[in-house]
């Protein structure tokens, strides 16, 4: 017979090693299947794991990916620690590509200084108004906010789709789905010649520093602390629960809509359909991952990160599709939780002679 | 056949309380047994043992004189014992007949064949391809009943069956149970309420704190003896000096209080109007489920409802959030201690700030002062002599009692002009017991109001000046409690009424 108890104490400390376990055995996993799939399993891991970050290039490639997740990661951290479940980081992002990007092409041929802030605070606020939209239903309306913000990443996809190829298309772009590029001023000013990593980094660090603030040092973080403990006694304690909702919501959007402005701005310099490989889906892993603490997601973000340039480099060096990075992530999760109710839960195997001695 | 059912010492010991402490129990077939008493009496626990829902540390049961291993409710169904549950355990969007096959072993022609003579023989009346979600609270009930005929049960076990009926459902529930009695079926039915015992049971046993505390005859009992055994007789030793004046001001004033709930498992309130004079303590009795919850939150603005008019200092206070009530000089002590007045996972000083009042500066522009939260919740554990003096301890390790005199003393401390607490007393050892007693006690004693809302008798007499009854969301007349007395309580909690 099983069963199944509640641990009475959980040390903190193997909270915040629980993720660590999780990779390792993320890795070992890995290992497994591609054994399974006849590949020499040290080498694979090798090419997915060390051969992208072994040189200054591969490096900068993995900050460059690292950015938006984490971005987008501390943003959901104020949702899912005060109980909201935004998993809509994706379409916020994409609205936040759009409202940006329509400014950055507003100013396609004109040069200033003033350029980039303006795209990028549009960005943000587009963000936050995408976002805006389930957190106005949930508390109003009492709609559920993991359907309403999933479905909205997918009007946001398809309103990119039409944008691109339609009234915002490159008039001189041979009819393919893409706008103008964007002038100079409103892209991310690189940091190191040749390489690709952008001052979208500082965004990220600046949130990382503001977010740690915000969540332990303020009247905000506290009432979002109790909330996501207990509803119950955040009504008690007379928190404007609403208010809350929409606070979270907008700063979870805002961010969003930063790591798109970011890929749009720094790597990519134009709008076309496929300005984020799911980095919104993603970040729910890293904020996870991260235990919702900031530095922990800074953490998150790099190993997550890595999973995604070590599919394409699988990709190329074994001929194995760059998807394997989505598995790569699920089993991150699929560990991750699964290690946290080992935590969380003792499974106790009760033998059949004490049973038979009960009765 | 007649059927004998035994339940020979059962105990069952959770941590930190004893939900069934050596119960035994004897049922034979043709009558209608009713089990009564309070929540967290032990009722539901006995149920479950008896279910095979959770297994007894101690003690058998015997079906005519076979001892029953009953691991899993599937042994329970093996062995004819059926039970329908307060909770509908049925799927809402499956069609009745759907509902009734799941764990049917028979094709779908006999099954809908032997349903259609069942609804025929005790004349329900359901349509058996609609979805379930359709049905009323009384109907569903009745797809449960159906569920146990169909495996013919020895033993039907019901648990308050009636909190979700309409007058009109619980007589015909009635009616039906009367019936299969009558066919030999051993009816076991769980209630606290008084009422349904007097005319539905023939036996009554009745649970108090885990242990049966007696077995009658219900033709020789009343309400008024019911209610008694059920929260216990012991009358008042020690009772406050009665403070009561006509010349005080009235503080609090509540005026129409209605609240009407869609959720049929909340009370809804009809018409409350009270008021509590300065210094005083306005004691609400009653056997819980009755509205106290509603009450309370209704009180603490949890809940605001529309059209209420509450009083407080002269100040109209019914649409504040409960954090305004507090500026107000309002403090509330909830009875869930555990995980409402105090969340576990969060340290002492965190669970202080709770009670984040304007003069505390807890949160100065909008930051947290800890520094300040530290210094002041170090005082409360002093003065309300906690038994720690660490401010970063985790509530969750603190005892029952030491954790409510942390919420009392957070709560007592911005020196409140009128405490709302609601069972402050509940599942506190004596010591703690006397402590909190004493403390509202000092309260009055500082010409501060205090509003009790309790299940238990003897610490309402013991601590209010005025006593009420609710009982099914209606709050009788109140009553300067030294004309009260436990009987008079007692017919008024069971729904009676005296002159």
């Amino acid at each position: 017979m099983i069963k199944i108890e509640k641990r009475n104490d959980v040390p903190m400390a193997l909270y915040f090693f629980t993720p660590f376990i999780a990779i390792v055995l993320t890795i070992l996993g890995g290992g497994i299947i591609f054994y399974i799939l006849g590949f020499n399993p040290i080498e694979a891991l090798k090419f997915y794991f060390i051969t992208p970050i072994s040189n200054l290039y591969g490096f900068s490639e993995l900050l460059l990916k690292a950015t938006p997740l984490c971005l987008i990661a501390i943003g959901l951290s104020f949702c899912f620690k005060s109980n909201n479940w935004n998993i809509g980081a994706e379409g916020q992002l994409t609205f936040g590509a759009i409202v940006g990007g329509g400014v950055a092409l507003l100013f396609y041929n004109q040069e200033g200084f003033y350029i980039l802030p303006l795209v990028i605070l549009a960005g943000a606020i587009g963000g936050m108004i995408f976002a805006l939209i389930p957190a106005v239903l949930k508390t109003y309306f009492n709609t559920n906010e993991i359907l309403v913000s999933l479905m909205l990443v997918y009007v946001s996809k398809l309103l990119l789709d039409y944008l691109v190829v339609g009234p915002w298309s490159n008039p001189e772009g041979f009819n393919f789905p893409e706008t103008r590029q964007f002038s100079e001023s409103s892209r991310m000013p690189l940091l190191f010649e040749g390489l690709r990593i952008h001052a979208g980094i500082f965004l990220a660090l600046a949130a990382v520093m503001l977010s740690w603030f915000i969540l332990y040092k303020t009247y905000l973080g506290f009432q979002i602390k109790v909330s996501g403990l207990s509803l119950k006694t955040a009504k008690y304690a007379g928190f404007k629960g609403k208010t809350m909702i929409l606070v979270v919501f907008m700063i979870s959007g805002a961010c969003a809509g930063l790591a798109g402005v970011g890929e749009i701005t720094g790597p990519i310099g134009q709008l076309h359909r496929m300005i984020s490989p799911d980095y919104g889906f993603t970040a729910i892993i890293v904020a996870f991952l991260g235990r919702l603490n900031p530095f922990g997601i800074i953490f998150a973000s790099l190993v997550v990160a890595l999973t995604y340039l070590g599919a394409e480099t699988a990709q190329i060096f074994l001929q194995i599709p760059k998807y394997t990075g989505q598995v790569f992530q699920g089993m991150i999760l699929f560990f991750l939780l699964a290690s946290d109710y080992l935590l969380f839960f003792k499974v106790k195997i009760l033998s059949l002679k004490k049973n038979e001695l009960r009765h | 056949m007649a059927t004998d059912l035994r339940i020979s010492n059962i105990s069952k010991i959770y941590p930190g309380c004893i939900a069934n402490d050596n119960v035994s129990l004897q049922f034979k077939s043709g009558k209608i047994y009713a089990l009564l008493g309070e929540n967290g009496a032990g009722k539901s626990t006995l149920v479950k043992i008896l279910s095979g829902v959770i297994s007894p540390d101690n003690g058998e049961v015997f079906l005519n004189e076979k001892n029953l291993k009953l691991s899993s409710p599937l042994d329970a169904k093996k062995n004819k014992i059926g039970m329908v549950f307060q909770h509908f355990n049925l799927f809402d969007t499956l069609s009745v007949f759907e509902n009734l096959n799941i764990d049917a072993t028979e094709d779908n022609k006999s099954l809908r064949l032997r349903i259609n003579e069942i609804l025929k023989k005790y004349n329900f009346s359901i349509d058996l391809d609609v979805p379930v979600l359709n049905l009323s609270a009384g109907q569903k009930q009745k797809v449960e009943i159906i569920r146990c005929l169909l495996r013919s049960p020895k033993v039907l076990i019901m648990d308050e069956p009636t909190s979700v009926l309409t007058e009109q459902e619980t007589e015909e529930l009635f009616i039906s149970l009367k019936k299969f009695c009558d066919e030999g079926i051993l009816i076991i039915y769980i209630t606290h309420k008084l009422k349904e015992v007097l005319s539905l049971c023939d036996e009554v046993a009745v649970m108090r704190k885990g242990k049966v505390v007696s077995v009658s005859q219900t033709q020789n009992e009343k309400v008024e003896t019911l209610a008694n055994k059920m929260v216990g007789q012991k009358l008042a030793k020690i009772r406050k000096k009665i403070n009561i004046s006509k010349n005080k001001d009235e503080i609090f004033k509540v005026k129409h209080l209605n609240f009407y709930s869609d959720d049929p498992f909340e009370t809804n309130l009809v018409n409350l109007n009270f008021s509590v004079k300065k210094g005083e303590c306005l004691g609400i009795a009653g056997i819980s489920g009755n509205g106290q919850n509603e009450l309370f939150q209704i009180l603490s603005g949890e809940i605001i409802t529309p059209n209420t008019s509450i009083i407080f200092r002269n100040k109209e206070i019914a649409k504040l959030n409960p954090k305004q009530r507090r500026e107000y000089l309002m403090a509330f002590s909830p009875e869930d201690r555990i995980s409402q007045a105090a969340v576990p996972e969060l340290k002492i000083y965190e669970n202080v700030a709770l009670n984040n009042f304007k003069s505390s500066n807890f949160f100065e522009k909008g930051l947290v002062n800890e520094r300040k939260i530290k210094e002041h919740s170090k005082k409360i554990l002093s003065d309300f002599s906690v038994n720690t003096d660490n401010v970063e301890l985790k509530s969750q390790f603190l005892s029952g009692g030491n954790l409510q005199k942390l919420i009392l003393g957070r709560e007592l401390i911005t020196a409140p002009e009128l405490l709302i607490c609601y069972n402050p007393t509940w599942g506190l050892d004596v010591g703690a017991i006397n402590y909190i007693h004493e403390t509202l006690i000092k309260i009055n004693d500082q010409e501060k109001s205090t509003i009790l809302i309790s299940t238990d008798t003897e610490e309402l007499l013991k601590l209010s000046d005025r006593i009420a009854v609710i009982y099914k969301g209606k709050l009788s007349k109140i009553m300067p409690s030294e004309e009260v007395t436990p009987e008079k309580l007692g017919v008024l909690m069971g729904g009676g009424s005296i002159d």
